[in-house]
């Protein structure tokens, strides 16, 4: 099959949606609505995290959501700030009526200071949300085995942490994310920790099917230029997976011919 | 009477629904969540469900987030 074909057939599908661009972002730490919006544009991002709050009856919020629905944008709720199974669950079903999509990002991260997902919680959550009907994408440390717990419980994602949360460090947990793409059965998000374009690339080279970037463009010196440059790292990494990357070696292995002229005296 | 909204005291009309309750404190209707008494209610049934004296509504807003 000519490239050009493979890329045009290249989408990736969740659930019972398919999407073209492999760039998943946040909307969450950007300095104004205006940035945030021109930002998502040019991340080119078909799929958007939104949280969801009590409400704070002596302040109206900016209203985020009618910018992001007219671009034709799809929201996926996440359920942050839930500390077990019991508020996820709750937190999921609220915002599938505030945002009427049974979508949900599932994040139960009960200590502040690190963010981690507990994962006793996230399984138990995934279970009882996969039977009430969400399509559930839980975010969760790059462990393998609970990947496939995660899978077997009827999640249609899984999105495995690169580093915490908004530390920009990178993919540090690369050995693990190699396994669970290399057995997952549903696609592979890999969310947080991604600080630049070139995590994501090699995120993308390592076969992810997706990554979910929000901070390291929300909070870069010029948001907009920053997600456009995601943007083009993601479809490189991408490209570079179904090209098939060459392999390594610890020798030298030659790339010009290893002509006898140069033995000649001169 | 008298309801508890977020553990704010609200005064308010006798038979008033949650639709009109979302309009009276100036909330959008989209990206709104409400729960009464813990149970929350379908947004198709916002305009039928009719308030009672004590009842404690929690109200939710989408926000930004990642």
């Amino acid at each position: 099959m000519l490239f050009d074909e493979m890329k045009k057939n290249d989408q990736l599908i969740i659930g019972d949606k398919s999407f073209s661009s492999r760039l998943f972002t946040g909307t969450g730490k950007f300095n104004d609505q205006q940035t945030m919006v021109a930002a998502l544009k040019a991340s080119q991002s078909e799929l958007v995290t939104m949280a969801l709050k009590r409400v704070d009856m002596q302040h109206r919020d900016d209203d985020i959501l009618a910018p992001l629905i007219k671009n034709g944008m799809k929201l996926l709720p996440n359920t942050s700030g839930a500390r077990n199974a019991k508020e996820a669950v709750f937190a999921a079903e609220l915002a599938r009526e505030a945002l009427q999509t049974n979508w949900v990002k599932l994040e139960i991260h009960p200590d502040p200071k690190y963010l981690l997902p507990d994962p006793i919680e996230t399984l138990k959550a995934a279970e009882m949300l996969a039977n009430k009907g969400f399509i559930v994408l839980p975010y969760v440390h790059a462990d393998p085995v609970l990947c496939k717990h995660l899978e077997a419980a009827g999640c249609a994602a899984v999105m495995p942490l690169g580093a915490p949360i908004g530390s920009n460090k990178g993919i540090k947990t690369a050995d693990f994310l190699e396994i669970i793409i290399e057995q997952a059965n549903i696609p592979v998000i890999v969310d947080a920790g991604l600080g630049s374009p070139s995590h994501a690339a090699l995120a993308m080279e390592m076969g992810a099917d997706a990554v979910l970037v929000n901070t390291a463009i929300a909070v870069a010196g010029n948001p907009v230029a920053m997600s456009e440059a995601f943007a083009k790292a993601v479809q490189a990494g991408r490209q570079a997976y179904l090209a098939g990357l060459g392999g390594q070696s610890t020798q030298a292995i030659a790339s010009s011919p290893l002509t006898a002229f140069l033995e000649v005296s001169l | 009477m008298k309801i508890h909204v977020n553990e704010q005291v609200l005064e308010l009309a006798e038979n008033t629904n949650i639709e009109q309750l979302l309009v009276h404190l100036d909330k959008p209707l989209i990206g709104s969540a409400v729960a009464v008494n813990q149970d929350i209610i379908s947004r198709s049934h916002w305009a039928d469900t009719i308030l009672n004296e004590g009842d404690n509504i929690s109200l939710f807003q989408a926000i930004a987030g990642g």
